[in-house]
């Protein structure tokens, strides 16, 4: 009989797997479940142009849902896996229906951290992870209300440049000394508060929120510092956990994510992961990471379903991603923690530079500010794991190709 | 009904492996030199708009900077995601080192 390929999780990961599957010409059944109602859609656009109502939901879509059934996927949609019952071989969904499969790719992604202030069930406090959440933000975006946004990551920073792009009045709270300082460090992280100074957020760093006031409806915010913000509406960008729930007594390891190797391999025969909610050891950084961006999403799907068909394929692609805020296209590749060595290349009170994150002369991460060119040229030599000399990175007149890898 | 127009640009100053940009009109044009065959395309990248002569050129496949969108510069075809759509390509010719490119 041939295969059943049951895939959970529709979005980026799960979808680019399934178009993989049958650009392969796999003989067997490939199903796509989702817990969203929508086809699935690429998210990158619903903290930027879809907020802003500069791009439409369909050109978002992976494909137009149509696809799926003209190329023999079969999409269940609007409902979510509740177990995995790996003895007998098959997925049950929360509304009871069982799907058994011989070969499993779990692509649940990531869920929303969940605010636990006091006040934080009033109306008008606000996510962003679908576009259902997405829609909510809209339609509370007009020219002159107030927002908060809680966090200054990634989303909480493209939130914040959204909303004051639209006119609204913007205060971010951060507790780091700047915007993704875990990540950047103090000297981009700086800048990067500047830039959203410069376009007129409030920001508010070193401080948390202590409790959201109103009456039903979220009318202030107050900090741990004492300070209180008046407001019509909040967004919190607090962060993301992966979304495993639902592997609960399954014997599916899971650490930080689902736990895989370079071939996207649960510790069960013929289960695999990816996207946001794999924990997958890669190669280059010899070890675990796991990657909450776009690139990960599609190239992983893609890969882990590779390792569905047979075809062994190791996933080694440096992390990538870009987060446009304003009009800085932000940039970053490779894995870092820690650095010893900052080398910036440009500078970096500008709007245009390279900073890269270098251990032992390594060079493990870069960010650019509109430098996406360099960053590309840099992508080699982080793949490479080989010493560079700083000074020749730093230097503009260097170009970044000519450097040996 | 398509023209072809004399650009002010010199082939010449376009060397193998560059782009350049040039602007017909409210057109904006992208303009890659393949090993000596020259290809013309819009310069915005069908993804979110951003210049792709200010992105890279490998062969006959042009990058965006932004967001990483690959074409074929021949035919305009999308060679990698974000973009979904394909770029409009233009006929382009060069006479006495002066490109001409229909629009």
């Amino acid at each position: 009989m041939a295969p059943a390929f049951v895939i959970v999780g529709a979005s980026l990961a799960g979808a680019s797997a399934a178009i993989t599957l049958r650009k392969a010409g796999v003989a067997g059944s490939v199903t796509l479940i989702g817990a969203e109602p929508e086809a699935p859609y690429e998210r990158p656009p619903l903290s930027k142009a879809y907020l802003r109502g500069q791009a439409s939901f369909d050109s978002a879509l992976v494909r137009v849902p149509a696809f799926y059934a003209e190329h023999g996927i079969a999409t269940v949609l609007g409902t979510a896996a509740s177990r995995i019952d790996t003895d007998r071989r098959f997925v049950e969904l929360v509304d009871g229906r069982r799907f058994p499969f011989d070969s499993l790719l779990l692509a649940t992604g990531t869920r929303v951290r969940q605010l636990t202030t006091s006040g934080a069930s009033l109306q008008g406090i606000h996510s962003l992870r679908t576009v259902a959440d997405a829609n909510r933000i809209r339609a509370e975006m007009s020219p002159g209300r107030r927002a908060v946004v809680v966090g200054m990551g990634f989303i909480g920073s493209e939130v914040a440049a959204s909303l004051r792009q639209d006119g609204l009045d913007v205060t971010a709270i951060e507790p780091s000394k700047t915007p993704l300082y875990r990540v950047f460090g103090e000297t981009v992280g700086r800048r990067i508060a500047e830039l959203h100074r410069v376009h007129g957020v409030r920001t508010v760093f070193e401080d948390t929120v202590e409790s959201f006031d109103g009456d039903q409806r979220v009318a202030a915010v107050v900090t741990k510092n004492g300070r209180r913000f008046g407001c019509d509406f909040v967004v919190a960008g607090i962060g993301v956990e992966p979304a495993v729930g639902f592997l609960d007594g399954s014997g599916i390891h899971t650490d930080n994510g689902i736990v895989v190797d370079e071939y996207c391999r649960t510790n069960l025969e013929g289960i695999y992961a990816a996207g946001d909610v794999a924990n997958h050891y890669h190669p280059v950084f010899k070890r675990r990471i796991r990657v909450e961006h776009w690139q990960n999403a599609m190239r992983q799907g893609a890969a882990a379903a590779h390792n569905m068909l047979g075809e062994p394929v190791i996933y080694d692609d440096i992390p990538w991603f870009w987060s446009d805020q304003y009009d800085w296209n932000l940039q970053y590749a490779g894995f870092h923690r820690s650095w010893d060595q900052l080398v910036v290349r440009g500078q970096p009170d500008g709007n245009s530079f390279l900073a890269c994150y270098l251990n032992d002369s390594r060079i493990d991460a870069a960010i650019a500010v509109n430098r996406g060119l360099d960053l590309r040229r840099v992508i080699r030599l982080i793949k490479a794991r080989q010493p560079v000399d700083p000074r020749r990175i730093a230097d503009e007149s260097t170009d970044l190709r000519q450097i040996a890898a | 009904m398509p023209f072809e127009t004399a650009t002010s640009t010199k082939a010449s100053a376009i060397r193998p492996g560059a782009l350049a940009r040039i602007d017909i009109g409210r057109a904006r044009i992208a303009v890659a030199n393949v090993d000596g065959v020259f290809y013309a395309f819009d310069d915005a990248c069908t993804h979110e708009q951003c210049s792709l002569a200010e992105g890279d050129l490998e062969g006959a496949k042009v990058i965006c900077a932004c967001h990483g969108a690959e074409f074929d510069v021949r035919t305009g075809d999308v060679l990698a995601p974000p973009a979904t759509e394909p770029l409009r390509v233009y006929p382009v010719r060069v006479a006495d080192d002066i490109l001409h490119i229909e629009v």
